[in-house]
């Protein structure tokens, strides 16, 4: 029986662990080194799925670890793990996916401005015909 | 002469009367005929013309008889046939009947499966149902230190991620447990002492995931338990502590191909 303060050390040493598997690089790393083939890993892995419940999932600051989480629960993504060509690819559309809302936003900005500057012109343009 | 007494004489089924009717019709003719040339013949045989004339007046009765079965039999065929067009009727309505018995069966099944689906759907809703203020206070979290979301003027070269980086992985408690005692790992890349040799022997003696599939189902209630009687102050702590794998520093970038 763990006590209150191996308990509370252990929930921080798997908050940790958990959120670093949102790093396809650290993947790639451990699975060059052969662990997700190892049994005891494959059962932590599933034993980590309790970071999906919502009293768990409040203390993630990278959720993108709860993704990867589920995805390393089937062997294929597993054995796929060990090219580094696969966590590049990952790492990059990690990248694209966490800059989509800041691409979204600067569009929408530049529509804004566009729209604003053809509100402008008409005026003028309506004086001269006028005459 | 021919013996007119042995004529066979059936009136049994009635609707073979108008078959016996028939052959009656031609044994009378017969008849007749027989009398007429033993008349023309002159033979004086006044016994056996009684005889016939009796036979023939027998037949005629019968005849009357059979006829007056017939047309009952007709009246009743007529009846028959009046009823049977009832019965149609009555069995045209109860199959309009049944279909729309089944029609309506059909809408109201579908009707009461989709106000149980609706109905799970709502338990379920509520199941999962979170105050709004948390989750506003879990998205400003997340996005203030730019983990869902890149930060507005990223560049590539950047060395932020939306994952942690060596460097915060290096200065958790995880970096921590596995730099404590050294076994000339610390030479080599930092990111081995992470999980070389380390991660799994820390975990692996004390935890018991390692034993069998079984006891991956034990551990999230053991451990709910447990963390559910910390008080809110010291969940805080954690929180700070991971706090601090943000640390952006200006090392480079985490590519640890």
């Amino acid at each position: 029986m763990e006590t209150d303060e191996q308990a509370r050390h252990r929930f921080q040493a798997e908050l940790e662990f958990v959120q670093c598997l949102a790093n396809p690089y650290y993947l790639n790393f451990l699975a060059q080194r052969g662990f997700l083939k190892e049994r005891p890993f494959i059962n932590y892995l599933k034993y980590l799925l309790y970071w999906k419940e919502p009293e768990y999932s409040k203390f993630l600051k990278y959720p993108h670890c709860l993704h990867m989480l589920e995805l390393l629960q089937y062997e294929h993504f597993r054995k796929e793990q060990v090219n580094a060509q696969c966590a590049k690819f990952i790492d990059e559309q990690q990248l694209l996916h966490w800059q989509h809302y800041s691409r979204k936003r600067t569009r929408l900005q530049q529509a804004l401005a566009e729209q604003q500057q053809a509100q402008q012109p008409p005026q003028p343009h309506g004086n001269t015909a006028a005459k | 002469m021919r013996d007119f007494r042995s004529v066979p004489f059936k009136a049994k089924a009635p609707h073979a009367d108008v078959v016996n009717l028939d052959l009656k019709n031609l044994k009378t003719r017969e008849l007749i005929e027989m009398l007429a040339l033993s008349r023309n013949q002159k033979v004086p045989q006044p016994g056996e013309d009684t005889q016939i004339l009796e036979l023939l007046v027998q037949r005629d009765k019968e005849f009357q008889e059979l006829m007056e079965v017939a047309q009952q039999q007709g009246k009743i065929h007529q009846e028959m046939q009046l009823l049977e067009k009832e019965v149609e009727q009555r069995d045209k309505d109860i199959q309009k009947l049944q279909k729309q018995l089944k029609e309506a069966e059909h809408i109201l099944a579908t009707a009461v499966y989709q106000a149980k689906e609706k109905l799970a759907s709502i338990e379920k809703a509520k199941k999962g149902s979170v105050s709004s203020e948390e989750i506003i206070k879990y998205a400003h979290r997340i996005s203030a230190s730019n983990a869902v979301c890149a930060p507005l003027n990223w560049v590539p070269g950047d060395p932020r991620r939306p994952y942690p980086t060596d460097l915060e992985m290096r200065s958790g408690i995880l970096g921590h447990m596995a730099n404590l005692p050294s076994n000339g790992v610390n030479g080599h890349l930092p990111g081995d002492a992470l999980a070389a040799g380390r991660l799994p022997d820390i975990l692996t003696p004390h935890y018991p995931w390692q034993s069998s599939d079984v006891s991956a189902g034990m551990l999230p209630p053991h451990h709910g338990n447990d963390f559910n009687l910390e008080p809110p102050g010291h969940n805080k702590e954690n929180e700070d502590d991971v706090e601090a794998m943000s640390t952006d520093s200006s090392s480079s970038s985490s590519d640890s191909d």
